[in-house]
């Protein structure tokens, strides 16, 4: 394993996280595409840290509060999900979700409700 | 009374940090509490709490001046920055205790917010990225419990709910991979190393300014992304956007701001892609936010693509700084005005329009057709508010300077792009005023439903709240002319015509 094999895995696992969150189709993927971006982050942290700054603490503290923070806030969004699973509403996040979709209601004209 | 002082010196600059700590511990005793007199003495609390951390925040930095450790960097920039939060804040308090006072859940909202203001706070004082994201992360996550929260009631809000919050934790997401870049960069730690390095060529300290671009980008949901954040504002409870408009948005922009230094260090290059590419931006987002307006008849979609508009404005301000029309200085003034005319411009909107919401039962601009006749103090005030606007105009003022001596063509190509631009801006965004202010004196009788439509009124609170940011809109320009005429109106050492950074 050197460096540069290392920067260049990084840098393919942030762009499959990112082509992962235009392309999912429901909420369970994108969660599964925001881990890929997560570990891209982890990894190069890790990496650095083992290449470059050995002695560096601040790296370690970083990792292990970040990917903490992280995953709490993930897992308060999916134990939301899972808390409100029961209304009709939250069918489409399994079935048709898209992140970034772009309707024409969103800016023009009225919302529809 | 040395004692106190010693205190204080000691646990600078973190004294209003501890107050509001304080607070949280107290109100987590009643937390389960259901009684109206243990509320109404809880949030006077949070309110007095508040208050003193508005005074702390001042006296501390009046008491030490600047403070500088590994994790956290206190000046007068962050003193400023903390006095807008904390005004903010209380306004906010102000709009959950009017929604949710009766509500069993009240006083945890209120741990929930305090909490908010400590992290919004450690944002704006932390210098190092990892205190940084640390607070922005935690932030972030009370932000969505307190939101929620405040919109528990509606089980149609959780998909919105879901939305909304997804992009600003890609924010943080994209915020870890952009700091584990710039730390395999040159083992940065801060901002201030990144600049003082002067080797930004590097590819790693590139990727993560586009990281962190698109960070932003997502944070603010800019044009075409608004979708989540307007359908959420439509449907939300009137309290869960105002902790979206005056506390997550403000705490973004002073985000952003420690981020321009980085972000300037290019425009300084004269990078010439760069300006365009920013100028065409702030041109779309713009124009984008004031058209989406024009298209609607729902006040709070209305509102909420007005403020887009002024988000953009920050956009605007840095193409402006690229071209070269203003200098950094003035930037950052530019900013901070924009700010200010957010807050004291969309708060008392907010109150006025919220309450007749809640009074006729819907959101739409005919149910404030002939306020202005009905009610005229509110009309007036509406129409001082919207006068505010017009300060607006500041941003021609580099555009005439820089014409220097009357040559048009001195000012670029990227320069009169950006004038034409926000001339036309500025013309939807007067379309945009004039359709309330028609529609606010339009005559009342005759209303949609071919009803006879009653008078509308308020509680006897929010005229003097509308009435305090009125004064305050008249007065500040007041000074500020006084003061441009050699008038002396100086203050505690302090004049706003000399203000600047």
């Amino acid at each position: 394993m050197n460096f540069q094999l290392m920067v260049f895995f990084n840098l393919i696992l942030l762009l499959i996280g990112v082509f992962g969150i235009f392309y999912s189709r429901d909420i369970i993927s994108v969660f599964v595409s925001l881990q890929f971006i997560i570990i891209s982050g982890f990894i190069n942290f890790i990496g650095f840290s083992r290449f470059l700054y050995q002695h560096s603490l601040w790296d370690k503290i970083f990792i292990i509060s970040g990917v903490t923070i992280i995953y709490f806030l993930l897992f308060c969004i999916i134990y939301y999900l899972y808390l409100k699973n029961d209304a009709p509403e939250t069918e489409e996040l399994y079935e048709e979700f898209k992140i970034f979709r772009i309707k024409k209601e969103d800016w023009w004209g009225e919302d529809g409700i | 009374m040395a004692f106190l002082f010693e205190l204080s010196e000691s646990v600078n600059p973190f004294q209003g940090l501890i107050v509001l700590s304080v607070t949280i511990l107290i109100l987590s005793l009643f937390a389960v509490s259901k009684n109206k007199v243990i509320k109404k003495c809880l949030t006077a609390l949070v309110l007095f709490s508040t208050a003193a951390a508005f005074l702390l925040n001042i006296h501390s930095y009046a008491l030490c001046g600047n403070f500088s450790g590994f994790l956290i960097f206190f000046g007068s920039v962050q003193m400023l920055e903390i006095g807008i939060i904390i005004f903010s804040a209380v306004n906010v308090l102000f709009f959950i205790t009017m929604n949710r006072k009766t509500e069993g859940n009240f006083v945890k909202e209120l741990i929930l917010f305090v909490f908010m203001l400590i992290c919004a706070e450690f944002i704006v004082i932390s210098s190092n990225f990892l205190l940084m994201f640390t607070s922005l992360s935690i932030f972030i996550l009370t932000v969505f419990q307190l939101v929620s929260t405040l919109n528990s009631s509606s089980g149609e809000m959780v998909t919105h709910i879901l939305r909304f919050i997804l992009r600003p934790t890609l924010t943080v997401i994209f915020f870890f991979s952009g700091f584990s870049m710039l730390y395999g960069a040159q083992d940065f730690k801060n901002f201030s190393q990144v600049l003082e390095s002067g080797d930004l060529s590097n590819p790693f300290i590139s990727i993560s300014l586009i990281l962190f671009g698109i960070a932003l980008f997502l944070y603010f949901f800019l044009f075409p992304l608004q979708g989540p954040y307007i359908k959420m504002i439509k449907r939300g409870s009137s309290a869960s956007n105002a902790v979206i408009w005056f506390l997550y948005f403000p705490v973004g922009f002073f985000l952003f701001l420690k981020l321009g230094s980085l972000y300037s260090y290019f425009i300084e290059e004269n990078n010439i892609y760069y300006s365009a590419i920013l100028a065409v931006a702030a041109l779309g987002f713009m124009l984008a936010g004031n058209i989406g307006a024009v298209s609607t008849k729902s006040l709070r979609r209305m509102k909420s693509f007005l403020f887009l508009f002024f988000i953009s404005a920050f956009l605007f301000n840095i193409s402006m700084y690229s071209a070269g029309i203003i200098n950094k200085g003035s930037m950052g003034l530019f900013n901070f005005l924009n700010i200010l005319i957010i807050l004291f411009s969309f708060m008392p909107l907010y109150g006025i329009f919220s309450s007749i919401e809640e009074d006729k039962g819907k959101d739409s601009l005919v149910s404030i057709r002939g306020l202005g006749r009905n009610n005229i103090y509110a009309g007036i005030n509406i129409v001082i508010i919207f006068l505010s606007w017009s300060g607006l105009i500041y941003y021609l003022k580099p555009f005439m300077n820089f014409f220097n001596g009357g040559n048009f063509l001195d000012m670029g190509v990227i320069g009169i792009a950006l004038l034409i631009f926000f001339l036309i801006c500025f013309v939807f965004l007067a379309i945009n005023v004039l359709r309330i202010l028609i529609c606010i004196y339009k005559k009342a009788s005759g209303g949609a439903d071919g009803e006879k439509q009653e008078k509308i009124l308020f509680p006897k609170f929010l005229y003097v709240y509308i009435t305090f940011f009125s004064i305050v809109i008249i007065v500040t320009p007041v000074v500020y002319l006084l003061g441009r005429m050699g008038i002396d109106i100086a203050f505690i050492d302090f004049c706003i015509s000399e203000f600047s950074f």
